[in-house]
């Protein structure tokens, strides 16, 4: 039987099929194998092995997706948590947050397995732990920065992907680049309330029931029901959705460690606004002892806290600060900063908190920081919706050419175009006043 | 024998892998077609609506969590020029003063009001609630400057006189939902909704919802003796100054007695849907026997 078995296999020509031949082997070596071994299976009981290995994972990938399809299918229950009223900017709820006067007055006395207790004050400001300031962002307006889309220039210098809140400045080199620089971004508290109003008309219930006749078989009723239609005054509902962009911290950039030339501002109208007395607003030149008073003035509406310590900037990147036994170690980086045109941009703010109806002034301080002449400064500055530019309130220390043009929020664009190039070192400031609404 | 272990197994398994196969390739393309299902935003319910009782939100508000309980959230009143407000104290409204009111108000109970001298509605009364169900979180030293605005405005005090019910939901705008118009100094924004709406909805669309006014509901019965529920229990609140400073140490909590009516309570006779005229005689709370002469 073996033989026949051997033979007809023999018999078939090459290529022999996959199942019933296996690297050149015959079936008698798998029939040694078979009865000196006893666990040796036959190419073709292999190959169905083979298959039904296959059809496994087969239905184990069949079973995975229909399990992941049913996972994906599952939602969170958004429609209890997130949704109401409050839930687009209403505090968190973090677990262990549920608590009394009394409990939050126990302090560390609470029980173990009971998160610690967020600080709690009857009155006063408070912010939840571990979240970035301002808090909450729909208390708050922003103005400055490139978010969104970033910002890009054409050759013709139309500039495309600035949004509202963007306030950016685009400048060419002598070596034919057009870079663009954002701002940092200003913060102001401005909420501002609005109501929605629902009329209901109380319906009229009438039901008469005269007296019943002794005499009479059968009672006469009347039943008269009123019910007047409510009237609805239907305004225009809003229905428009604008982003919400979270605030970015504030970068500073250093130049090549050459000290920017004094350049007092003899073109304003006016002398330096209090709130502009910080140097590198005055004469560009960075102070360290005013570092805390221009983030103070940057962020205008963060508080300026102990954990705001100094900052260390390394290629643009905030560095972090690595705490433990192990020893400290530094690496320092020199950037060449040869053909390496860099403008600067720093936005301030008269005030941190405005009410609707009160004017907030900003200011606007340029400088060229890198290593060449840098020419076509254009600076833009896309006010928010809720920011309404007060008319011929635009100056600028140098001679620039200044128009506005609407944006889609229905504020304005602002835009200068700086007359003459700058020089490394020189620089300028920019103003104007804008009206809360 | 070789022919039939080919004819029995090999077939049997590439009919196998292919269906397995097959039902592989359809079910991942169910799977990615459907995943553009589960990114949509379901259908939401939401769970407060416009009519719900005085106090309930509020209440679920505080079992959100956060740093709600016990903090007197600074709330300008406004009313029409002229119109007198008085709030609730002890069971019983305390002497009106002047719009603007500024207090400071607890999260989730119900304040009611008592407006009078209304502009051409004079010897009227309107009795309207106030429930503030979330606070604002101004910078520190600024937590004066920015009370909520709550404004009972002429118009929904007269259509509360004419036998209407007003319900306003006072929200904080979204900055990137935020109308295009000035608003210094004026009437906040504010627009109708249809009947069968849910005005808490639509507040919560457009920002955040802060506080619920109503008016036009009841109006209190105190020949009868104290209405418990008509002052929701008189809870506490902190009156502040012009510039929203607090005019005293505390706020004013003052334990409810219960109150019996008296012959004096005929000054506070309830007016609210009564046009202006000559009242009715007051009634005396005398036993007639003891006037009868001896």
């Amino acid at each position: 039987m073996r033989d026949r078995i051997e033979n007809h296999f023999a018999s078939i020509s090459t290529p022999p099929h996959p199942a019933l031949s296996h690297e050149g082997r015959g079936i008698s070596q798998y029939a040694q194998m078979l009865g000196s071994r006893g666990k040796a299976w036959h190419p073709a009981v292999m190959s169905h092995r083979h298959a039904k290995y296959s059809l496994k994972c087969a239905w184990a990938l069949v079973l995975a997706a229909m399990l992941l399809a049913i996972c994906c299918s599952c939602r969170s229950p958004m429609g209890t948590t997130a949704l109401a009223p409050g839930a687009s900017g209403a505090p968190p709820c973090p677990a262990g947050e549920e608590m009394t006067t009394a409990v939050a007055e126990m302090g560390p006395a609470m029980p173990p397995y009971m998160p610690a207790p967020l600080p709690y004050q009857v009155t006063g400001s408070w912010s939840p732990p571990g979240i970035a300031l301002p808090w909450p962002e729909d208390e708050y307006l922003r103005d400055g920065g490139d978010d969104g889309s970033p910002v890009a220039v054409a050759p013709d210098w139309t500039v495309y992907g600035l949004e509202l809140e963007d306030t950016i400045a685009h400048f060419d080199t002598t070596d034919g680049r057009t870079m663009i620089e954002p701002s940092n971004k200003v913060v102001v508290y401005a909420p501002r309330f609005g109501s929605v109003r629902m009329i209901t008309r109380l319906a009229g219930n009438e039901q008469a029931e005269p007296v019943a006749g002794i005499d009479g078989p059968e009672r006469i009723a009347r039943n008269d029901e009123t019910t007047i239609p409510a009237t609805s005054l239907q305004r225009i509902q809003l229905e428009r959705q604008g982003g919400i962009r979270l605030t970015g911290e504030f970068r500073s950039r250093r130049g090549d460690g050459a000290l920017s030339r004094a350049q007092f501002v003899s073109a304003f109208q006016d002398a330096f606004l209090p709130y502009e007395n910080i140097t590198v607003l005055r004469t560009g030149e960075f102070a360290n002892n005013e570092k805390a008073r221009l983030a103070a003035a940057v962020q205008a509406a963060i508080t300026w806290t102990a954990d705001a310590a100094v900052q260390v900037v390394i290629d643009n990147k905030a560095a972090q600060i690595v705490t433990g036994d192990r020893r400290a170690q530094a690496t320092y980086t020199i950037d060449d900063l040869r053909n390496n045109p860099k403008l600067r941009v720093i936005k301030v703010a008269s005030t941190n908190t405005a009410l609707p109806g009160e004017t907030v002034d900003f200011t606007i301080r340029f400088d060229n920081v890198g290593d060449q002449v840098l020419g076509n400064i254009v600076l833009l500055d896309s006010l928010t919706t809720r920011l309404e530019y007060v008319p011929d309130s635009a100056q600028a220390s140098l001679e620039a050419a200044f128009s506005v043009k609407p944006n889609e929020g229905d504020s304005l664009v602002l835009r200068w175009e700086i007359d003459k190039p700058i020089e490394p070192g020189d620089g300028g400031v920019l103003r104007f006043r804008c009206v809360v609404r | 024998m070789a022919d039939q272990l080919r004819l029995l197994a090999i077939p049997s398994r590439v009919r196998q892998e292919r269906v397995a196969r097959t039902v592989a390739i359809v079910s991942l393309v169910v799977l990615f077609a459907s995943m553009p299902l589960a990114a949509q935003t379901p259908k939401v319910h939401y769970r407060y609506q416009g009519n719900e009782p005085p106090g309930a939100i509020g209440s679920m508000q505080l079992l959100r969590g956060g740093p709600l309980p016990g903090y007197f959230q600074p709330v300008e009143i406004k009313a029409p020029s002229g119109a007198l407000i008085s709030l609730a104290v002890d069971g019983a409204f305390v002497e009106s003063a002047k719009a603007p009111v500024r207090v400071g108000m607890l999260i989730a109970p119900v304040y009611r009001l008592r407006v009078t001298n209304i502009p051409l509605h004079e010897g009227e009364e309107v009795f309207p609630t106030i429930e503030i169900i979330d606070r604002i979180y101004p910078p520190v030293g600024e937590v004066t400057r920015f009370p909520i605005p709550i404004e009972l405005m002429r118009d929904d005090l007269e259509l509360a006189l004419e036998g209407h019910y007003i319900t306003r939901v006072v929200y904080l705008e979204d900055p990137g939902q935020a109308l295009p118009v000035a608003s210094g100094g004026k009437e906040q924004e504010w627009f109708d909704t249809g009947p069968g709406t849910n005005p808490v909805e639509i507040a919560d669309r457009l920002g955040r919802p802060v506080a619920i006014i109503r008016m036009g509901g009841r109006v209190p019965d105190l020949r009868s003796g104290a209405d418990a529920q008509f002052f929701a229990g008189s809870p506490p609140f902190v009156p502040l100054s012009a510039d929203c400073r607090p005019l005293v140490s505390g706020p004013v909590i003052v334990p409810a007695p219960i109150h019996t009516a008296t012959a004096t309570d005929e000054h506070v006779t309830p007016t609210a849907y009564v046009k202006a005229g000559p009242r009715a005689p007051a009634k005396s709370v005398i036993p007639s026997r003891e006037r009868q002469p001896q």
